[in-house]
C-alpha cells in the first residue's frame, strides 16, 4: 500500500484528484512488462499489442523477476504506482513457451488472471502486413465469433473475451465519426472438438484466432455500403493457458453500476406521436351493482307506499322486496 | 452464409450483396462497437485455407455490425463530419477503482434540501447589482459596497433602544455592521468545522 498523502500543493491535488475513483472512470490504462525470459517473437507481440492500444498504455524495458501466477503483488504494487489496471505480462521458458498473461485489477487489487499461450508458428507482426496503418487512437470494431464466448457460466473463453473488451474498446464516447471506423479486430474461437485426444495437453484445448483487418468500403448501389476487408495486423493465434478466478465480492462491487442523475423510465407513461402524454391507470375493479339498467315503468317505485298499503295485500310482498333498495341509496 | 461472399465477378455484377443471413442472428453491442456471432465456425479442413475462412467470418460479422450502426443510430451531419450517435454500453465490464461514495450530507445541505433553497446562480453570485435608486449598476460589497451603505455618513443618528444601552464600552454604532459580520463569519467557520468533524466520524 503506497501512503496515504495529502496534496500540499495545487499540482499534487490535481495529479490524485485524476486517479481518484469516479462514477464515469477514465479509460482504464494498460501496463505492458517482460518477466526475466521472454523469447524474441513473445516481445514482438507484446509490442504490437503496446501499439495497438496507444495513448493509453504504458511500457517498461527492464526485466522483472515475477511469476503472476505464484506471486501478483509486485503487479497490483506497479498497477498502484502507475494507475494502469490492465496488465500485460509476456515471459516464456521451457513448460510455458511465449505467455502474455492479462491481469486486471480492481482498487489496486488483483481482479483476474488469464494466460495466453501464443502460437509461435503463425504470428505475424504489424510490420509484416503492407498497406496502410490506422492512426493512434481510433477505436475499433470489435467481432467475437464462435459458440465458445456465448456460455452463460464463466469459462475461460468468456474471461477472454471480457479482457479483450477492456483491452480495446478505447474511450467510451456517445458519438463516433463514421470516418473513425477504420479497422475491425476479430476474434474467433475454434470448435471444441470432441477427439479423444488428452484434455490436459494444451495444443488440444480450442484456439482463439486475433485478426485485425482495415476495413474497405464500396458503393453497393443500395443505402449500405458493402465491406470488404484486408488484414492489418498483428496476426495471432492464442491457446488459453492457467486462469485466476475473480473473487466473487470483488467481482460484484466491480460490476456495480453508480447511481446516474438520469431519470429512470417511468411505467406506463408514453407519449404518443403527436406529443401528448398517454398514461395508463389502475382503476380498480368496477361495482356492477349500481349499474342503472334500462328504465322501466312497471319497476318503477311507486310514489306513495301508504296508499297502496290498504289497497291490497299480494302486493305487499313486492313491497318489502322494494325497502332495502331504497335504503341503500340514501346511504350513498 | 456463402452467398454474401459471393466477389463482384464480371464488370457489370449490378449490385454487391450488402446483407449477411445466419442462422442464429447476430446480438450487438453499439456502445462498445461489438458484434456477437454465436454461430458455430464454419472452418475448412485444409489448414492453408484456414486463413480465408477466418476472413469471410470477419467480413460478415464487420458487414453486419456496420449495416446496424448505421441502421440503427441516430446519423448528424456536422461541419467535422457525419457523427454516429451510440447507445450506452450494455456488456458489463469490471471497473477500474469502487463506485466513490457519496459525500456526506451537512445540516446546512439536509436543511437546504428541506426548504429547497438551490444553489445561488452565476448571476446572483456576481458582484454587481443595479441600484434603482442612482440607476447605475455598483458593487454589492467590497469596496464602495452596498452592504456597507450609511456607515460613512459623517453623522448617524443613534436609536435609543435597549440594545444602544447594553452596548459594550468602548464601541459605537460606527463599525457595528463590521462586527457583525466578522461574528457570522465565526459562526460559519465554527459549522464547518463540526460538519467535517461529523462527517470524519461517521466514515
Amino acid at each position: 500500500m503506497l501512503r496515504q498523502v495529502k496534496p500540499r500543493t495545487a499540482r499534487s491535488k490535481r495529479a490524485l484528484e485524476k486517479r481518484a475513483p469516479k462514477i464515469v472512470e477514465n479509460p482504464k490504462t494498460a501496463l505492458f512488462l517482460r518477466g526475466t525470459t521472454c523469447s524474441q517473437v513473445t516481445q514482438d507481440a507484446l509490442a504490437d499489442l503496446y501499439a495497438m492500444r496507444q495513448t493509453n498504455a504504458k511500457r517498461f524495458h527492464k526485466k522483472n523477476p515475477i511469476h503472476p501466477f505464484e506471486d501478483a503483488s509486485s503487479l497490483t504494487f506497479f498497477s498502484e504506482k502507475n494507475d494502469c489496471s490492465l496488465i500485460l505480462f509476456a515471459s516464456s521458458n521451457k513448460k510455458r513457451p511465449s505467455t502474455i498473461t492479462f491481469a486486471r485489477t480492481f482498487d489496486y487489487k488483483m481482479l483476474d488472471m488469464l494466460e495466453f499461450y501464443l502460437d509461435t508458428g503463425s504470428f505475424r507482426s504489424i510490420s509484416q502486413f503492407k498497406g496502410k496503418k490506422v492512426p493512434v487512437g481510433t477505436r475499433p470494431l470489435m467481432v467475437f465469433a464462435g459458440t465458445a464466448f456465448e456460455s452463460t457460466v464463466p469459462t475461460p473463453f468468456t474471461m477472454a473475451k471480457s479482457m479483450l473488451i477492456d483491452f480495446f474498446r478505447g474511450e467510451t464516447t456517445d458519438k463516433i465519426d463514421v470516418e473513425g471506423l477504420q479497422h475491425v479486430v476479430v476474434v474467433t474461437a475454434d470448435e471444441p472438438n470432441n477427439a479423444s485426444t488428452d484434455p490436459n495437453d494444451p495444443s488440444n484445448k480450442p484456439a482463439l484466432h486475433l485478426r485485425v483487418y482495415l476495413i474497405r468500403t464500396k458503393r453497393s448501389g443500395q443505402r449500405l455500403p458493402r465491406v470488404e476487408l484486408e488484414e492489418h495486423g498483428p496476426r495471432m493465434d492464442f491457446r488459453l493457458g492457467r486462469v485466476q478466478e475473480p473473487d466473487e465480492a470483488m467481482l460484484k462491487e466491480a460490476l456495480r453500476k453508480p447511481k446516474t442523475n438520469e431519470e429512470r423510465t417511468k411505467k406506463n407513461i408514453s407519449t404518443d406521436i403527436m406529443g401528448d402524454k398517454i398514461g395508463r391507470i389502475h382503476t380498480g375493479k368496477l361495482d356492477l351493482s349500481e349499474l342503472q339498467t334500462r328504465k322501466m315503468k312497471g319497476l318503477k317505485r311507486e310514489r306513495d307506499p301508504h296508499l297502496l298499503e290498504d289497497d291490497d295485500d299480494d302486493e305487499g310482498g313486492d313491497f318489502a322486496q322494494e325497502e332495502p333498495k331504497r335504503k341503500r341509496k340514501t346511504k350513498l | 452464409m456463402s452467398a454474401t461472399t459471393v466477389p463482384a465477378g464480371g464488370s457489370k455484377a449490378p449490385k454487391l450483396p450488402v446483407t449477411v443471413d445466419k442462422p442464429t442472428p447476430y446480438t450487438f453491442d453499439l456502445g462498445l462497437l461489438l458484434a456477437n456471432d454465436s454461430n458455430p465456425l464454419e472452418m475448412s479442413p485444409d489448414p492453408s485455407q484456414r486463413e480465408t475462412s477466418l476472413a469471410t467470418i470477419a467480413r460478415d460479422g464487420a458487414q453486419s455490425l456496420i449495416n446496424q450502426l448505421l441502421t440503427t443510430c441516430p446519423i448528424t451531419s456536422t461541419p467535422a463530419g457525419v457523427l454516429l450517435s451510440l447507445p450506452p454500453p450494455q456488456t458489463a465490464i469490471p471497473r477500474e477503482k469502487p463506485v466513490p461514495a457519496p459525500k456526506a450530507e451537512t445540516k446546512w445541505s439536509a436543511f437546504a434540501k428541506r426548504r429547497g433553497i438551490k444553489p445561488k446562480t452565476r448571476e446572483q453570485r456576481r458582484n454587481l447589482a443595479y441600484d434603482e435608486v442612482t440607476g447605475e449598476f455598483g458593487r454589492k460589497w467590497g469596496y464602495m459596497g452596498a452592504n456597507k451603505a450609511g456607515q460613512e455618513e459623517p453623522i448617524i443618528e443613534v436609536p435609543n433602544s435597549k440594545k444602544e444601552q447594553e452596548r459594550k464600552e468602548g464601541t459605537s454604532i460606527r463599525g457595528d455592521k463590521r462586527r457583525e459580520i466578522r461574528e457570522r463569519i465565526k459562526r460559519n467557520e465554527r459549522k464547518m468545522r463540526s460538519n467535517q468533524r461529523n462527517a470524519a466520524e461517521r466514515r
